[in-house]
Formats: C-alpha cells, structure tokens, sequence
C-alpha cells in the first residue's frame, strides 16, 4: 500500500474542495482521476500534485468510467480514497472498493493516519451515533460532500490524459431543472415545514412567517418527494441538506431522526406541532403544542407588531 | 426480462436505545423491508409485465432476516420468487461485503438482465451497496433513477439529479437504484398475502457461493454519543395561539435567536 498517497475520484464536478481538502488532511501526495469533462480536470491542476484525466466522456454518463477509475486506483493501491457522495461518486467509488474489496465509509468528519491504518471519525446508523473506526489491512475508502469549487495554489499539474473505454451507455436528453438551488446553508434562520402542512396551497402560511423572519423555507422530504410543493434542493435530512442555522423552525414536522439530523447544528430548535408526544419535542429548544393553522398566523402576526 | 430486487430487511434506527457512550441497542427496532425498496419491488413488477419476465427477490444478511414473517413481507409485494443468503458471519456485515455477497447471489441465479435496488436503506442509509455491487459484476451502476422502460436490446432510463432530469440509453445488464418517489408502490391486499405462501424461496448457502475474502477489516475503537441530538425545551400552550406566539417570540429574544 502506497502511504503517502491520497487520491481523489472525481465524478464531472469542479466543486471537488470538500474531497481536496480530506486528501490534504492525511496525504503527502494528492492524486486526483477524474472522470468528467476537460474543465473538471483542468480546474484541479492547481490544487493537487497530479491529474489523471481519463478524456472527453462526450455522450457517457460518468457512472460509465467505474471500471475504468477502479484499474487505475487499484493499481496505485494508495493508503486513502476519497469520492463525493452524489449519485456519480458514489458509482466512483462502489466500482473502486468492489476492486480492492474494502468498504465505503460515510458521514466521515475526520480522518487520521497512522502508518498504513486509516482512523476515520464518522456518524452511523443515520446519525445516532459516532464512531472512530480503524480501517486495517487495506485502502481507506470514504464518501464525502464535495464542498464548494476548488481553490488552488498557482501551480499547475500537468493534466496526464488516459486512454480508457467507458462502459456503452448513452445520455440521449438533459432537461435542466427549472429551479435554482437554494443556499440554506448560508441562511441565518430557517422555517421547516412537514407533512403537518395539508395542501399546496398552505405553503403561503409558512413562506410569510419566513419572510417576517427574514428566513429561508424549507421541507422535510415528503414535502419535496412524493408530493412536490417544495424544490428538493429545499429539503433537509439525512439524504438532503445539513444545515447549522441560528434558529430553525420545525412546522408540522414529527422529528425523525432522518430528519433531525439534518438540523443538529442549530443553535435554537422550535418546534410547533399538534401532537404533544410528537418526538421533535425531546430534540427541540423552544415548542408548542398547537395546531400549526392558528400558531403560524399568530407568530408571523406577533413578529410583524414587534411585540 | 429477468430482474432481481436487491432489498433490505432492517430495522429502524429512530427506535433505537443510545446509551451515552454511543453504544446503540436496536432490541427495541422492529426490522421491516426497508422503507424505500417497495418503490424498487413496484418498477421491477411493472417492466416484468410489460417485457413478459419474472421478479426474484434478493436479500442478504444475518440469521434473522429469514423468518416466516419476513418472506411474507417481501412475497406479498409482487414478487415471483425469493432467494435468501442467511448467515451469522454476515450480521453487521459492511457494505462492500454485502455487496460482494450480493453479486455472488445473482451470478447463482444467472441470466439475470437488470438489478433494481432502493435509494438508501433505513439503517445504513448510505445508497452505496447497489452501485458497489455493479463494481462487483462489471455492470454499469446507475442511482437516482426517477423512471425505465425497455426499449430494444436496453433499458431507457430516467434520472433526478441535480442539474435535471437526464435520460440515458442503458444496455443490459445494470444496476439501478431508484429514487424515493419514483413510484408509488402498491399496497399488499389480503390475495397478496395469502398468495406469498405458495410462492418459491430459495436459501443459498453462503459456504457454497463464489464469496471472494474481504480486503480490510473495520475495528471500532471507539462510540460517541453525537451532541446536539437531545434538546430541553420550554414547552407552551398553543391552545391560545396569540399568547403563545408572544410567549415564544419573547423568549427567542431572549435568547438572542431573532
Ligand atoms: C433512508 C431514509 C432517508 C430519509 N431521509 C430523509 C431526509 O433527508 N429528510 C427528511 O425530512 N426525511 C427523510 N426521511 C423520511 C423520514 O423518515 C420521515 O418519514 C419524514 O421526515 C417525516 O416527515 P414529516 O415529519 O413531515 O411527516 P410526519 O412524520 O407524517 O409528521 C407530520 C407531523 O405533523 C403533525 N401535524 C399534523 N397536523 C398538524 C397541525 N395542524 N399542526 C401542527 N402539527 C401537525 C403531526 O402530529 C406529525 O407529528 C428518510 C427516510 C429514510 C428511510
Ligand atoms: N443486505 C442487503 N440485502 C439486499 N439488498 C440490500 C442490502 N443492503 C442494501 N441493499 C439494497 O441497497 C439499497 C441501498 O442501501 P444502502 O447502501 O445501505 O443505503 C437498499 O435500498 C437495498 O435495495
């Protein structure tokens, strides 16, 4: 096993600082192979000490480059690999562990080296508990959000062209998504609103107590999946966005973990909901037990007096 | 078409005991087929009926996964067939391993056209295994997976990613992993229910598949309870919506939260 190195498979996505920045943390080295288009590689030259790029995918989705990244790393066989958990990473990464036949850590916060052995600080079981785990007698393989665009240091990498065949599989159609992402992320307040909600149409009673607020609005995942009132870049959980707002507001919204987990960053957690055993009650700061139809209105009112 | 569901018998980690340490007691956690593979049971059972093919169930584990109940559970869900790999060296197994074992299973069934998966199980929730076990067979992976359809010598494949809805021209065999919503799975009646017992299950022997070793081993060296999870809150009545809403408002002031 190569120690000083670590690599990161990078799945057609220049916001790649999140994988960049864990190399760093336990590599001498930072490879990067990239399965994606010419800008992805070329936007990395600057940040890590070398590129493979493995050529113009053209029509190929990047899951199609699995084989293809797992020969690659495999032959390296470094002490560390690090993808992102979207969809294309993911694949990345599955193709890459099925090849060294080592597991895919997530919810990673940490990772430590320790000779060949890899300690990695990571949530599991949705968030319930943390774990450090020593990965023991093979590459470290870990799933992380890829963070935002990278930022580099001037000097260039050469990017090293691979010629490899992707598996046949052909993108015919891309319709963009209507809406923009929203940055809940960045927003100080955050209003949540769940399944407590009854039609689309009530969506208004919680987007005016978020603009009393200032805030943004968001959803647990039944509200964006299954029925869409509300964009999914809006929902929040374990399978959407984390967010460390200084207050956030759970509408009508019961408090599962997947969900929960999601805000555990808040500073200040309210919740309204009409069910006093509901369990948002045990994870909140601040509740009331009430029909969200006749709180909602009142808080926007009571904030819009300055009472 | 012949098509396998990879799906889950797990339980759910919201009704878990966390004792302070970290230590986590899933006693408590009834397993159930995790909540989001029914979507992958209902797309497998539609392009069955379209292509004219057969849906076998598939799910790996430890030895409590294989009970009466549990088969019943998967079979009532238009399922043709069941096959089973129980084995006390795969409780807690990690992924890569269920995965590996999983790839084992469908090369056992052979001539299988399409895998079809859940978005992300409820206890690990990672949506990795199915793309590792398309590392696994060589096939080509694909999650977020909204719609598919056959089309000649392939699959048309709708996706939900970021950017868009994107379709895809997939030839067989794949892996896919649908997305939450992508169907509404049917609810099992009491003609579904009482069907499951007659249909095949088939146990595999995990000693007799094809299982390459695993190439790391995970220790845990420690547990933690996460902090931020438990909150004490100042509960107020919101029988008088108005007199709450003041009472919060002030009190988030107070906390310096507005
Ligand atoms: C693998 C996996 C991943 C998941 N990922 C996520 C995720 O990322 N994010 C997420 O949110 N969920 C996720 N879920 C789903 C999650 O488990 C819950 O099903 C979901 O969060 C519940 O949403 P909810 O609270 O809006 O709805 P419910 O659980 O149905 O709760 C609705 C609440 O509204 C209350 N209510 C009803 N009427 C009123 C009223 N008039 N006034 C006030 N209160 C009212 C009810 O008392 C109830 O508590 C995931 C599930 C799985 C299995
Ligand atoms: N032990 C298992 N047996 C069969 N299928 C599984 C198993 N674990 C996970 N899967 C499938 O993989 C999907 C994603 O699981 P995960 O990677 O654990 O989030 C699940 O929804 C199932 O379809």
């Amino acid at each position: 096993m190569n120690s000083a190195q670590s690599w990161i498979v990078v799945a057609d996505d220049t916001a790649a600082s999140g994988l960049v920045d864990l190399a760093r943390s336990v590599g001498d080295e930072v490879v990067a192979v990239v399965a994606g288009r010419r800008e992805v590689a070329s936007s990395l030259a600057s940040a890590v000490d070398r590129v493979l790029w493995l050529g113009e995918p053209d029509q190929a989705p990047v899951e199609a480059y699995g084989p293809a990244v797992a020969a690659v790393v495999a032959q390296a066989t470094p002490r560390t690999v690090i993808g992102a958990t979207s969809p294309g990473g993911r694949a990345l990464l599955g193709a890459v562990a099925a090849a060294l036949r080592v597991p895919v850590l997530a919810g990673v916060s940490a990772l430590e080296a320790d000779g060949d052995q890899v300690v990695v600080t990571r949530s599991v079981l949705g968030g319930i508990a943390e774990h450090r785990t020593a990965v023991q007698g093979g590459t470290t393989v870990v799933a992380v959000d890829p963070g935002g665009a990278v930022a580099g240091d001037g000097d260039l990498a050469p990017l090293e062209e691979l010629a490899v065949t992707p598996l046949a599989a052909t993108v015919t159609e891309v319709r963009p998504a209507a809406v923009a992402g929203a940055d809940l992320g960045g927003a100080r307040t955050v209003v949540g609103v769940g399944r407590g909600l009854k039609a689309r149409e009530d969506v208004a009673l919680v987007s005016d107590l978020a603009a009393a607020l200032g805030g943004e609005l968001a959803c647990s995942r039944p509200l964006a999946e299954g029925v869409d009132w509300l964009p999914k870049e809006r929902y929040i959980g374990i399978s959407g966005q984390h967010i460390a707002p200084d207050l956030y507001l759970a509408l009508g919204i019961s408090g599962q973990l997947q969900h929960m987990v999601g805000v555990r960053g808040a500073k200040v957690i309210v919740a309204v909901n009409s069910d006093k055993n509901a369990p948002v009650f045990s994870q909140c700061d601040f509740g009331v037990v009430g029909d969200m139809y006749e709180v909602v209105p009142a808080l926007t009112a009571a904030l819009g007096t300055g009472s | 078409m012949k098509i396998v569901v990879a799906y889950k018998w797990a339980p759910n980690p919201q009704d878990a005991v966390v004792a302070t340490t970290g230590e986590v007691d899933l006693s408590r956690a009834k397993p159930a087929v995790s909540e989001y593979d029914p979507v992958a049971f209902e797309l497998a059972r539609r392009l069955a009926d379209a292509t004219g093919g057969e849906v076998v169930g598939l799910t790996v584990g430890g030895p409590s996964i294989d009970t009466p109940l549990s088969r019943k559970a998967a079979l009532s869900r238009g399922l043709d067939r069941l096959v089973v790999v129980a084995d006390a060296e795969l409780e807690d197994a990690d992924g890569t391993r269920i995965a590996t074992v999983l790839a084992a299973a469908v090369r056992a069934i052979g001539d299988v056209d399409l895998v079809l998966a859940g978005d992300s199980s409820i206890d690990v929730a990672q949506g990795q295994v199915p793309l590792t076990l398309a590392g696994v067979l060589g096939w080509l992976g694909l999650a977020a997976v909204s719609a598919v359809t056959a089309a000649d010598g392939g699959l048309v494949v709708e996706r939900s990613l970021p950017g868009g809805t994107t379709v895809v021209a997939v030839p067989t065999p794949a892996v896919l992993a649908a997305t939450a919503d992508a169907v509404v799975p049917r609810v099992a009646g009491m003609k579904d229910i009482l069907g499951a017992a007659k249909k095949p299950v088939e146990v595999l022997d995990l000693a007799a598949l094809d299982v390459p070793a695993p190439g790391a081993t995970l220790a845990t060296l420690a547990t933690a309870k996460p902090a931020g999870g438990e909150r004490t809150a100042t509960i107020f009545d919101g029988s008088s919506p108005a007199g709450a809403a003041a009472q919060l408002v002030g009190a988030l002031r107070q906390a310096g939260a507005l």
